[in-house]
């Protein structure tokens, strides 16, 4: 293989080699040893808020629903099979999370429709359901979706100023990021080494290596 | 650094910026959203057992208790024709004789027998209690109508003496609701509107019936004849019998035939006969839905037959199960 093409393929490897551990360190430090990614929204405009499956269940492990009210009021967290909850939300004001971002750990809102939210509190379709004070809470597992979840204030009245922050954990996350560090970094380290011994011997035309002079006596 | 290695470099970088969403779907193993199976059960088993729970309960409290709340209850716990029933029961629950008053006024832990499969409405449970005070097993149809709507007791029935029911399929899997009659050797609401011809007094031929004779309806036929015989000085007697609109419900078994739940009015009309009057006080029920103890012109007496029917797939006729037929409405002038 001729020189250069074999230091160009070096550079090749070592720059993926190094973004694999660059990625790698990145996602688990951002997972940590827990492996949990966390995003949070709080929401602006009145209504319920609503996690599609799309997010809900874009990912094959649990995912922990978390909402809170800053004044302490109802809220009630449910979750349904997505064609009974479309039914039921119909065109009433909701805010639906629409985009989530990582490692940010934000969520983007999408407000719709107009009116008040109705027989939420007494339809039999809601597989899951917590309502507290202040705070509810829920772990939706996968493989019953698709499904929708739905954050309302439980009594009636609107819901403003909720916090809501979905949470996905799986250990394994943070192994499989550490893994991609490790090799990524030993592929870089491999192809630097490579290049470090292939460099060229002479200088450049600017400046000249000097040549060694043979001495007379 | 050559022009052609910037080249090579900025490809690289460019590639890996655009997989490298890609990338990280993959380690968190991201993907797209499951499709809906439409064949599966839209509420779990606790659901249905919390559901039943809570029917029950609050058909219990409405028929033990009164006031508001109780009303309130009943509405909580029933709809439609068993809600007119189960108002109705309550009335003359002091003129009852023992044993015909609710079941649910004694506590006791329903079996389900099958719950919906797929994500269409209407939906319906059915559950079976033994009444305490009985040996015959009584059938509940509850119906979800859309999606706000909870399930609500829509009809019941005492089964006959000597009938059974075929299995349903698994409560994992959910019972299909079966629309128009397809699959079945007569279509429930035809089956229904027949039936409902065939008890009328006075008596109307029905031609190739689509059900066997039951004790049921010959109990009714022999009453009317009786009193038509009774009254025949003081006044003419008819009996009509109209099917419900919308009270007919057919869920498939797991060997293909079908449970066809429905509800017949009774209407037992009473035309007094000129320069007559009629003392209805020993007629309690009459007293109590008309506080009327004479009448001189007219009276009816209306009934709702909750009647649950198990229809053969292919061959055969249909066979009744269970009956119930509750007084729910009086009227004299």
């Amino acid at each position: 293989m001729p020189a250069a093409v074999r230091r160009v393929l070096g550079v090749v490897v070592l720059v993926l080699g190094g973004a694999l551990a660059i990625f790698g360190a990145w996602n688990a430090v951002s997972l940590g040893p827990s492996g949990e990614a966390r995003f949070s929204v709080t929401s602006k405009d009145p209504g319920a808020l609503v996690v599609q499956p799309d997010i809900l269940n874009s990912v094959g492990v649990p995912v922990r629903i978390t909402a809170r009210r800053g004044d302490g009021g109802g809220v009630r967290l449910v979750v349904a099979p997505s064609t009974d909850a479309r039914a039921i939300l119909a065109r009433s004001a909701v805010s639906t999370v629409s985009g989530v971002h990582f490692p940010a750990g934000t969520l983007d809102l999408r407000a719709s429709g107009v009116g008040a939210l109705t027989g939420i509190s007494t339809a039999d379709v809601w597989r899951l359901s917590a309502k507290d004070a202040g705070t509810a809470q829920l772990v939706v597992n996968q493989g019953r979706g698709p499904e929708t979840a739905v954050v309302t204030s439980g009594d009636g009245t609107a819901l403003r100023g909720v916090t809501m922050t979905l949470t996905w954990a799986d250990s394994a996350w943070f192994f499989d990021a550490l893994a991609v560090a490790v090799i990524g970094s030993i592929v870089a380290a491999f192809a630097l080494g490579d290049l470090w011994n292939t460099r060229p011997q002479g200088g450049s035309p600017m400046h000249p290596r000097p040549r060694r002079g043979r001495v007379t006596t | 650094m050559t022009r052609r290695f910037r080249v090579i470099l900025l490809s690289i970088v460019t590639a890996m910026s655009v997989t490298g969403c890609g990338a990280a779907h993959a380690v968190l193993g991201i993907h797209g959203q499951p499709r809906a199976n439409p064949s599966s059960v839209p509420l779990t088993l606790d659901q249905a057992k919390n559901i039943l729970t809570r029917d029950f309960t609050a058909a219990q409290q409405g028929e033990t208790t009164a006031g508001a709340a109780a009303r309130a209850a009943l509405r909580t716990a029933y709809t439609g024709e068993a809600l007119r029933a189960a108002n109705a029961r309550v009335k003359l629950a002091s003129v009852q004789p023992t044993g015909t008053v609710s079941p649910l006024l004694a506590p006791q832990q329903p079996r389900l027998l099958a719950v919906p499969r797929g994500f269409g409405f209407p939906r319906v449970i059915l559950a079976q209690t033994v009444a305490s005070e009985g040996p015959l097993p009584i059938l509940y149809l509850l119906t979800s109508p859309d999606a706000a709507t909870p399930y609500r007791i829509s009809a019941s029935a005492t089964m006959l003496l000597a009938t059974s029911l075929k299995p349903f399929d698994p409560l994992a899997k959910g019972s299909q609701l079966v629309i128009d009659g397809e699959g079945l050797v007569v279509a429930p609401a035809a089956l229904l509107k027949a039936y409902a011809a065939g008890m009328a007094f006075p008596a109307k031929a029905v031609t190739n019936p689509p059900f066997t004779a039951d004790v049921f309806s010959a109990q009714v036929r022999a009453k009317a004849a009786s009193v038509a015989k009774g009254v025949a000085a003081q006044a003419r007697f008819s009996q009509v019998h109209q099917v419900v609109p919308g009270s007919v419900y057919a869920v498939r078994q797991a060997s293909g035939d079908a449970i066809v739940f429905g509800v017949i009015e009774r209407t037992d009309s009473f035309a007094v006969k000129s320069g007559q009057a009629v003392n209805t006080a020993a007629n309690k029920e009459f007293v109590l839905l008309t506080g009327r103890k004479r009448v001189t012109k007219s009276a009816t007496i209306t009934r709702l037959e909750f009647v649950v029917f198990a229809v053969p797939r292919s061959t055969g006729q249909a066979t009744l199960v269970a009956a119930s037929d509750p007084v729910v409405a009086g009227s004299g002038s």
